[in-house]
C-alpha cells in the first residue's frame, strides 16, 4: 500500500523545520522532488505499508493505494491522527463507508471527531 | 575528485548499533543501573521514533505470563519449537522479568487491553492484546528520555576489530554522506533479523509486501559473522503462514478467536486428520502448523483458510479494528476485495522464509552463559541478534535488551575496559570498504538508458541473490523442500555473487548505497543458511527446513550447532555445544 502524494494538498512541509514525511520513514522512501517541492515517494515497491508517513502529514496530503495486483480499484483507508486515538476511514470500492476509533496512548479517553 | 570525505567520531561507554524493540529498552536499563555519567550512543539507520519491527504497529505482546511459572513459559517455548534445544537459562532469565517490563511500558502510555476485572485481556497463555499502532515512539522513548545519544540515519556497515576484541564500528550517513567512526568500551548490536534473503511473493510495486520488517537485512548477523563471532540458528528459519497477498499476522485469527485452519472441503485438518493429529493437532508447535498447510497445498486440498465463521462471534465482529492496530492494509485489502471476515474465512498462504532469533527461530550470534556477550570480547547482542532463544517477541525483547544493558553495565564496572586505540590506516581501509561501491559507480560509463556499462545495481543484485535462495536453498515455490545437491548448487553461486561479483556492485547515490550493503549483508547470512542446512543433515523443524535426504530427526543432533568464520579462507567450522535441559520433562509435551 505506497503512499501517493496528492499535489494541491503537499506544501512540502514550508511551515516546519524538516518534512515530515522524509523525516519519518524507515526505508528512507520519502523525498522532496527539487523541481516541484512537494513529496514523493522514490520507489513505491520498496515501501512496506507501515504508513508511518500517512499518519504523520498534518495536511492529509498523503494516500494510500493498495497495489492493483492484490485489490481491486478503487478504494481509501484514511487516518486522522488525535492525541491519544486515531480515526480511521475505510471506504471501500463500492463506496462504502466504514469508521474505526482507535486507541494509540493511555490517558485521557479521546475527543471524538 | 577526491575531495575528503568528513569524518564523526563519536566515543561511547556503550555503543548500541539500531535503535528498535532491543536496543531502546538496553539504553534505558544501562542508565538505571550505570548511573548518569554513563556515555551511552545509539546508531539507528532511519529515524528512532519510527524505526524497526515496530513500525506499523502490533496488537499483541506474545510473551507474557496471565499464568503459571517461567518454567511453564519454557517448557512451552521449548514445545513449540519441536522439542529441539534452546537456551533455557537465557529464556527464564528473560521469563522471570517480562511481566514487570509490560507493567513499567503501561505506565509509559501503553495502552493494554482490559477484561471487567481490570486485569489483562489474555490471549491464549502466553499472550496479551494491546492497542499498540504507538508501540515504537513510546520505546523509543525509553532511549530518548534517559538521554542516550541518538544518531538518526546512520547505516552501520561494520564493526572494528582491534586484536581479538570488538572496539566499535563504522558506517555512513544516509542523509549526510559522512563516515562515521564510532568506539565503544562495550558494543551491542541488536539490528534486527534479515528479511528479503528468499524470493518475495509479490512482485514489482508489491515486492516488499512480505511479513517481515523489510528495512532489516541481516546486518546484525553478517556483522557479528565477520568480527568472528559464533553464530547458530540458521537452519531454523521462520515460515509465516499468513493472510494471503498481505501477509499479515494470524495470531489475532487463530489464538485471538479460535479460528482453526480449513482446507477447500471446510475440514479443519489439523483437528480431523489422523496424520497431524499425531503430531499435536492444533495446538502442535509452529513449524508443524506450517508443515500442516504445507501438505494439504501439495496434496491439492487448497486453497486453504483461517475459519474464522468458527471463531468466537464477538471477537470476530471487532477484527478489522484489531487489524488497523497493526496491519492496516489488511483492512483495506479487504474493502478492496469485498471480503467481510466476520462472514467468510479468511484465506492463507505461507510467504518468504525470514531469518529471526527473537520470533519462532533460533538464528543469532551464541552468547556466553546470561551475559548477552558473544564469543568476542566486548560484543554483546541482543533482540533477533541473539541465537538460541526464540519466541522472546516484543515484550520479551525489550526485557531481553535490559538484561543486556545490565550486564554491559556490570562488565564495565567488573573489567573497567578503556576505549581501544584505531591505527589510522585501518580507519581508511575501512572508509574505502565503505564507500566502494559509490566510488564504482562515480568510474562507470553509461548506456543511453542512464544504467551503468561497468556495473550491478544492488536491486539487481539482490533478485539474484533471491532467485538462487528460492530455487536451490527451499523458498516458497519448492514448498521449503532441501536436498544436499541443490544446496551444493546454492552455496557455488552464493560464493561466486559473494567472492567475485561483489567487485561490480555499484551505487548511484546514498540510498543506492544503502541497499547495496543490504546486498553486502544478506550475502553474508545466505552463506550461514546454506552452510547451517546442509551441516544439519537431519529435519529438526519439519515446515521450517524440509530435507528430503534426511527426512527423520538424527539423535546425533541433538545439541547447539555454532560456526565460526574464517577470513582467510571463506568458510565456517562448525561446532556442537552441548544442550542443558533446566526446566524438567519431556521436551515435547508442555507442562501447562
Ligand atoms: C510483522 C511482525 C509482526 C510481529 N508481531 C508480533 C506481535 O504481535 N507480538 C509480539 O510480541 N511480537 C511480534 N513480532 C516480533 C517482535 O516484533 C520482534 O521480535 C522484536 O520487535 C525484535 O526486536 P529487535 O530489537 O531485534 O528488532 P527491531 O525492533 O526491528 O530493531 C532493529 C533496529 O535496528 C535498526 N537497524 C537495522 N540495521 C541497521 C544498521 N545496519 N545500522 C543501524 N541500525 C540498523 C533498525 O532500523 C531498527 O530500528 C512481530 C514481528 C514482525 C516482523
Ligand atoms: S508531510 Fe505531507 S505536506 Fe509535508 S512534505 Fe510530506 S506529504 Fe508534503
Ligand atoms: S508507508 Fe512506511 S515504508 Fe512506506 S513510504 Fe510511508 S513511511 Fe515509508
Amino acid at each position: 500500500m505506497p503512499p501517493y502524494v496528492i499535489p494541491d494538498k503537499c506544501d512540502g512541509c514550508q511551515g516546519e523545520r524538516v518534512p515530515m514525511c522524509e523525516v519519518v520513514c524507515p526505508g528512507n522512501l520519502m523525498v522532496i522532488d527539487k523541481a516541484s517541492g512537494k513529496a514523493v515517494c522514490r520507489e513505491p515497491g520498496d515501501c512496506w505499508d507501515c504508513m508511518t508517513c500517512t499518519k504523520s502529514c498534518a495536511r492529509q496530503a498523503i494516500q494510500t493505494r493498495i497495489q492493483y495486483q492484490m485489490a481491486f480499484f478503487p478504494g481509501k483507508l484514511i487516518p486522522l491522527v488525535g492525541t491519544h486515538s486515531v480515526t480511521w476511514t475505510l471506504i471501500d470500492c463500492h463506496g462504502h463507508v466504514e469508521r474505526f476509533i482507535m486507541r494509540t496512548l493511555a490517558g485521557e479517553e479521546d475527543e471524538e471527531t | 575528485m577526491n575531495v575528503a570525505r568528513e569524518r564523526v567520531y563519536i566515543d561511547a561507554d556503550i555503543l548500541i548499533i539500531g535503535g528498535g524493540t532491543a536496543g531502546c529498552l538496553a539504553a534505558y536499563e544501562a542508565r538505571q543501573v550505570g548511573g548518569d555519567d554513563l556515555k551511552i550512543v545509539i546508531l539507528e539507520k532511519a529515524f528512532i521514533r519510527n524505526s524497526g519491527a515496530l513500525s506499523a504497529g502490533m496488537n499483541a505482546l506474545n510473551m507474557y505470563l496471565n499464568q503459571g511459572t517461567p518454567e511453564d513459559l519454557v517448557s512451552y517455548i521449548r514445545y513449540d519449537m519441536c522439542g529441539a534445544p534452546v537456551r533455557e537459562d537465557i529464556l527464564l532469565s528473560v521469563a522471570e522479568l517480562v511481566n514487570e517490563t509490560v507493567a513499567m511500558m503501561e505506565q509509559e502510555g501503553l495502552p493494554i487491553k482490559k477484561k471487567p476485572d481490570g486485569s489483562y485481556l489474555n490471549r491464549g497463555k502466553w499472550n496479551i492484546e494491546i492497542n499498540g499502532s504507538l508501540l515504537k515512539p513510546i520505546t523509543a522513548n525509553m532511549a530518548i528520555k534517559t538521554r542516550a545519544r541518538v544518531y538518526n540515519r546512520v547505516h552501520v556497515t561494520d564493526l572494528i576489530k582491534v586484536d581479538d576484541q570488538v572496539g566499535g564500528c563504522v558506517g555512513f550517513g544516509v542523509r549526510d554522506g559522512k563516515f562515521y567512526v564510532a568506539r565503544g568500551k562495550v558494543v551491542m548490536v541488536c539490528a534486527g533479523g534479515a528479511a528479503g534473503i528468499w524470493r518475495p511473493r509479490g512482485q514489482g510495486d508489491a515486492h516488499h509486501r512480505i511479513w517481515y520488517y523489510p528495512f532489516n537485512t541481516g546486518g546484525s548477523y553478517a556483522m557479528c559473522k565477520r568480527a568472528g563471532a559464533k553464530m547458530l540458528g540458521f537452519d531454523s528459519r521462520l515460515v509465516p503462514v499468513r493472510t494471503k497477498d498481505t501477509y499479515s499476522a494470524t495470531g489475532t485469527l487463530a489464538i485471538g478467536m479460535g479460528a482453526p485452519m480449513v482446507n477447500a472441503q471446510g475440514e479443519a485438518f489439523m483437528q480431523e486428520r489422523e496424520e497431524y493429529i499425531k503430531m499435536g493437532g492444533h495446538t502442535a508447535p509452529t513449524p508443524i502448523r506450517v508443515l500442516a498447510y504445507c501438505r494439504e497445498m501439495e496434496n491439492h486440498r487448497g486453497p486453504c483458510y483461517m475459519d474464522t465463521t468458527r471463531g468466537d462471534p464477538e471477537r470476530v465482529e471487532g477484527l478489522k479494528a484489531q487489524y488497523l492496530d497493526m496491519a492496516p492494509c489488511l483492512v483495506l485489502y479487504w474493502g478492496c476485495n469485498d471480503i467481510n471476515p466476520a462472514r467468510e474465512p479468511i484465506e492463507i498462504d505461507a510467504a518468504d522464509p525470514s531469518i529471526v532469533g527473537a520470533h519462532a527461530a533460533c538464528a543469532g550470534a551464541w552468547t556466553i552463559g546470561n551475559s548477552r556477550m558473544t564469543t568476542v570480547e566486548r560484543l554483546f547482542v541482543s533482540g533477533d541478534a541473539l541465537g538460541g532463544a526464540p519466541s522472546r517477541f516484543i515484550s520479551g525483547t525489550w526485557t531481553c535488551g535490559r538484561l543486556a544493558g545490565r550486564s554491559m553495565v556490570g562488565y564495565l564496572k567488573e573489567r573497567r575496559p578503556e576505549l581501544l586505540g584505531l591505527d589510522p590506516a585501518m580507519v581508511d581501509a575501512l572508509e574505502a570498504g565503505v564507500f566502494a561501491p559509490l566510488e564504482r559507480f562515480n568510474r562507470c560509463s553509461f548506456y543511453t538508458n542512464g544504467d551503468p556499462m561497468d556495473g550491478v545495481s544492488p536491486g539487481q543484485m539482490e533478485a539474484r541473490m533471491q532467485n538462487i535462495m528460492e530455487e536451490y536453498c527451499g523458498g516458497r515455490s519448492r514448498w521449503f523442500y532441501v536436498n544436499e545437491t541443490n544446496l551444493g548448487i546454492a552455496r557455488k553461486l552464493i560464493n561466486r555473487l559473494r567472492r567475485e561479483q561483489l567487485q561490480y556492485l555499484v551505487a548511484a547515490d546514498l540510498h543506492d548505497l544503502q541497499l547495496a550493503w543490504d546486498v553486502i549483508n544478506r550475502l553474508d547470512v545466505c552463506q550461514l543458511v546454506v552452510e547451517h542446512i546442509d551441516y544439519r543433515k537431519e529435519t529438526r523443524y519439519p515446515g521450517y527446513v524440509n530435507r528430503t535426504d534426511y527426512p527423520g530427526v538424527d539423535e546425533e543432533y541433538d545439541c547447539f550447532i555454532t560456526s565460526e568464520w574464517d577470513p582467510n579462507t571463506d568458510t565456517l567450522s562448525f561446532f556442537r555445544e552441548p544442550y542443558e535441559q533446566i526446566v524438567p520433562g519431556d521436551r515435547k509435551c508442555q507442562t501447562l
